[in-house]
C-alpha cells in the first residue's frame, strides 16, 4: 500500500503538471482502453505502451529470480489489481528494480517540460502528443538501462568463469589434478548462471569439457576426433556454409592460382585436402572464361581413405569432371588416399615436368608439425618434396593462432581467446542447422588443442610470422597476393550479413578476422630457383 | 512503365467503346521486347504475370542476360555458353547477381560492377556443383543436405 502511493507520488513530485492527470485519485474516464476494459482491466490507452514494456520487464525479472517470485506470491498484498499500470509498477518494485527507472519515465526534458506544463494546464486533453514523445524517449533509455543491469550480472559470472578456467589450466600444467577437478565442478555450477546459448558461456562450456577430458583421460588421452571421415566431411561442409573463413580461403587461393597459371596450357593442381572439392568449381569456371581459352587442367586430390569400400575421392572427381565437361574445360582427376599427409610420396602425384604445378594447402600444413624440432620431421620432408616439384605457386591458408606452444597454460590462454572470437563471429550466422554443426566442428578443434598431446594433437596452429620463417628457411619466397584478391575478399565479406568481418593485407598476405582480431591467414609461395642443398639441413 | 501501357489501353477503351484501340502492344512484339529489356528484375517477374505472351517473353533468357550485364561493358561471348551450361541467366540473376548487388549496394563503387558479376558467376558455379551432387544417385555423399552454398545470400540480412 505504501509503495503504491510512493510510485504515484514520486511521479507527481518530479512533474507536478502530470500528476493532475495521472494520479489514481481521479482517472480521466474518457481514456480507458475499451477492449481491455471488457476483460476487466483498467488501462489508459495513452499508457498502453508503457504498461506493455513494464510487463516485459516484469517477465524478465521473474525469470531471473524465481526465488523472489515464490515469496511474492505468498507475501505480497496488492490492491486494485485491475488497474494494470499500477499493479505492474508495484510488482516491479517488489523485485527490487531500481526505482529511478520508474520516475525517470516522467523526468521530462526541462525545456520541453515547460511546454508540457502549459499544454496540460491550458488544454483539456489529458496527454498531448509532445508528452508522448518525451516519455517514449526516456522510457527507451530506462529500458536500455534495465537491460544493462541484467547483463552486468551475467558479465560478472562470465569473467569469473574465465578466471576459473585459467586457474584450472594452471593446475593442470602444474599437475595439481585434485584442485583442477574441484574447479571443474565449480565451473559447471557457475555455467548454470550464465547464458550458454551465446557469448562466453557457450565457449566456456566447450573448454570446460575439453579440460575435464584432459584430466580424466590422462596425458596423451584418446583422440577427440573419434568421428569418421564421413562425419568430418559433413561438419566441414557446414563450417563452409556458416561462416566466410573457408570461402575466403578458397576464393583467395583460386585467385592466386589463376594468376600464376596465366599463359600455361597444361596445369596441374595438387590439393592437400579434397573434402567435397568445393574449392574447384570456381577455378574451373574462371579457367573456362580466361582470355585465350581454358588450359588442360589436372587435379590431384589427397584425402583420407574411405572405410566402407566407397571411393569418395573418385566420386568427387567424377562430379568435378562433369562440371568441367559442361563448361568445356579439358579435365583429368586423380585421387590419392592417405590417412596422413606425410605418407604421401611425390611419385604418387605423377607430376609431368612440362606442366605448371600449383600446390594448395588449406589448413593442412600445421598437422605435420610436431612439438619437438627434430631434423627430418614430417614438415621438413613434405616441404622438401614440394620444392622438388618446383610449383609455380603454393597457396597456404592457416589459422592465425599460436596453438603450438610447449607450455599448456600459454596454449590454453591463446586458444580461449581465439575460439571466443570465432564463436562471436559465428553468432551473426542465422542459417540453421549449418550454425550448430559448424559449432561442433570448432568444438572438435578446441578438444584437440586442449585435451590431446603427442601424435594425437594435430591442431598445431602457428601464426603467419612463424610460417613465413619456416617457409623461407625451406627454400620458398613469398608471392604477393594482388589487389584483385584483396578486392574479391572484401566483396565476399560484405556479402556475409555480419558487419564484423575485416580483411587486411600484411606484406602481400591476406588476413581475415573478426573485429580486427585476425583469425585466418592466406599466403602464396614459390620455390626459390637456385637453392644450396647443404643449407636446408640447418 | 507497365502501368502506363495499361492506362493507355484503358483510356482508349473508355473514351470510345465502339472503336477498337488503335495501338495494342501485344501486336508489336519487337517493341514489347525492347521495353521489357529495360525493366529491373522485380518488374520483369511482375510482367511475366500479365498474360501468356508477356510470360513467354519474360522467360526468355536473353532478357535476363541483359539484366546481368546491364551496367557492365559487354562480356566476351564465351561467358554465355558457360552460364547456359550452369543453369541459365535467369537463375544466375535471381540466385546470385541480385542478392550480391543488393548486399553490396551500400558500399558499392563504380569499379566493382564487373567484379560483382564475376563473383556472382563463381558463386553460381559452386551452387551448380552442389546441385550436381544432389541429383546424383550417390546423393548421400553430401549427407542429406540440399545445395546450400548460396544460403548465406538468401537469408535476410540482419544489420
Amino acid at each position: 500500500m505504501l509503495r503504491y502511493d510512493s510510485t504515484s507520488s514520486s511521479a507527481g513530485s518530479s512533474s507536478g503538471s502530470l500528476s493532475s492527470s495521472s494520479s489514481s485519485s481521479k482517472p480521466p474516464q474518457q481514456d480507458i482502453d475499451g477492449l481491455l476494459a471488457g476483460a476487466g482491466y483498467k488501462v489508459r490507452s495513452s499508457e498502453l505502451r508503457q504498461v506493455a514494456q513494464r510487463l516485459e520487464r516484469l517477465e524478465t525479472a521473474m525469470g531471473n529470480s524465481p526465488a523472489d517470485f515464490s515469496q511474492l506470491a505468498s507475501d505480497a498484498i496488492l490492491y486494485n489489481p485491475s488497474d494494470l499500470a499500477c499493479w505492474v509498477d508495484s510488482l516491479l518494485t517488489e523485485f527490487a528494480e531500481p526505482p529511478p527507472t520508474c520516475s525517470s519515465d516522467f523526468i521530462v526534458d526541462p525545456v520541453n517540460n515547460q511546454t508540457v506544463v502549459n499544454s496540460a494546464w491550458t488544454a483539456a486533453e489529458p496527454h498531448t502528443p509532445q508528452v508522448h514523445q518525451n516519455i517514449t524517449y526516456d522510457e527507451q533509455q530506462s529500458l536500455d538501462n534495465q537491460l544493462t543491469v541484467v547483463t552486468a550480472m551475467e558479465e560478472d559470472s562470465g569473467i569469473r568463469l574465465v578466471h576459473m578456467l585459467m586457474t584450472c589450466a594452471e593446475c593442470v600444467q602444474s599437475g595439481d589434478l585434485s584442485l583442477a577437478t574441484s574447479l571443474i565442478d565449480d565451473m559447471q555450477g557457475l555455467l548454470t548462471h550464465v547464458n550458454t546459448v551465446c557469448g562466453i558461456g557457450k565457449v566456456a562450456g566447450h573448454f570446460i569439457d575439453a579440460l575435464s577430458r584432459r584430466i580424466f583421460q590422462g596425458m596423451g588421452g584418446g583422440s577427440v576426433n573419434g568421428g569418421s571421415a564421413f562425419e568430418n566431411e559433413i561438419l566441414y561442409h557446414h563450417f563452409y556454409e556458416a561462416c566466410p573463413y573457408l570461402k575466403f580461403a578458397h576464393f583467395t587461393a583460386n585467385q592466386a592460382i589463376l594468376e600464376a597459371f596465366d599463359g600455361h596450357d597444361c596445369v596441374h593442381v595438387v590439393d592437400f585436402n579434397l573434402m567435397h572439392g568445393l574449392q574447384w568449381p570456381a577455378l574451373i569456371q574462371a579457367l573456362a572464361l580466361r582470355p585465350g581459352g581454358p588450359p588442360l587442367l589436372r587435379l590431384t586430390g589427397i584425402g583420407p581413405p574411405s572405410p566402407d569400400g566407397r571411393d569418395s575421392l573418385r566420386e568427387i572427381g567424377l562430379r568435378l569432371a562433369e562440371l568441367a565437361r559442361s563448361v568445356n574445360v579439358r579435365f583429368a582427376f586423380r585421387g590419392v588416399a592417405a590417412s596422413r599427409l606425410e605418407d604421401v610420396k611425390p611419385w604418387m602425384l605423377q607430376v609431368n615436368p612440362k606442366e605448371a604445378v600449383a600446390v594448395n594447402s588449406i589448413m593442412q600444413l600445421h598437422r605435420l608439425l610436431g612439438s619437438e624440432q627434430t631434423r627430418n620431421s614430417p614438415i621438413d620432408t613434405v616441404l622438401s618434396w614440394i620444392r622438388g616439384l618446383n610449383p609455380k605457386i603454393m597457396t597456404v591458408v592457416e589459422q592465425e593462432a599460436n596453438h603450438n606452444q610447449p607450455g599448456f597454460l600459454d596454449r590454453f590462454t591463446e586458444a580461449l581467446y581465439y575460439y571466443s572470437t570465432m564463436f562471436d563471429s559465428l553468432e551473426a550466422c542465422r542459417v540453421q542447422p549449418e550454425k550448430a554443426l559448424a559449432e561442433i566442428y570448432i568444438q572438435r578443434e578446441i578438444g584437440n588443442v586442449v585435451s590431446c598431446e603427442g601424435s594425437a594433437r594435430v591442431e598445431r596452429h602457428e601464426p603467419l610470422a612463424k610460417w613465413r620463417r619456416r617457409l623461407s628457411g625451406a627454400g620458398f619466397r613469398a608471392l604477393h597476393l594482388g589487389s584483385n584478391a584483396f578486392k574479391q575478399a572484401s566483396m565476399l565479406l560484405t556479402l556475409f550479413s555480419a558487419e564484423g568481418y575485416s580483411v587486411e593485407e600484411n606484406e602481400g598476405c591476406l588476413r581475415l578476422g573478426w573485429h580486427s582480431s585476425p583469425l585466418i591467414a592466406a599466403s602464396a609461395w614459390q620455390a626459390v630457383p637456385a637453392w644450396d642443398n647443404h643449407m636446408s639441413s640447418s | 512503365m507497365v502501368q502506363t501501357h495499361r492506362c493507355e489501353d484503358h483510356e482508349t477503351v473508355g473514351e470510345n467503346k465502339e472503336k477498337r484501340p488503335k495501338f495494342f502492344i501485344n501486336d508489336h512484339v519487337d517493341i514489347l521486347i525492347e521495353i521489357l529489356k529495360r525493366l529491373d528484375g522485380r518488374s520483369l517477374c511482375v510482367a511475366a504475370s500479365v498474360c501468356r505472351l508477356w510470360c513467354t517473353i519474360a522467360r526468355n533468357d536473353s532478357l535476363w542476360e541483359n539484366l546481368c550485364f546491364r551496367h557492365v561493358s559487354p562480356p566476351p561471348s564465351s561467358v554465355r555458353s558457360v552460364v547456359l551450361a550452369l543453369g541459365g541467366y535467369k537463375r544466375l540473376y535471381t540466385g546470385c547477381v541480385r542478392p550480391v548487388r543488393s548486399r553490396l549496394g551500400r558500399m558499392r563503387k563504380a569499379s566493382w560492377a564487373r567484379d560483382e558479376v564475376q563473383l556472382s558467376l563463381s558463386l553460381f558455379c559452386v551452387d551448380y556443383y552442389e546441385r550436381l551432387g544432389g541429383s546424383n544417385s550417390n546423393g548421400r555423399l553430401v549427407g542429406e543436405s540440399s545445395p546450400s552454398s548460396l544460403m548465406f545470400l538468401c537469408k535476410p540480412v540482419n544489420v
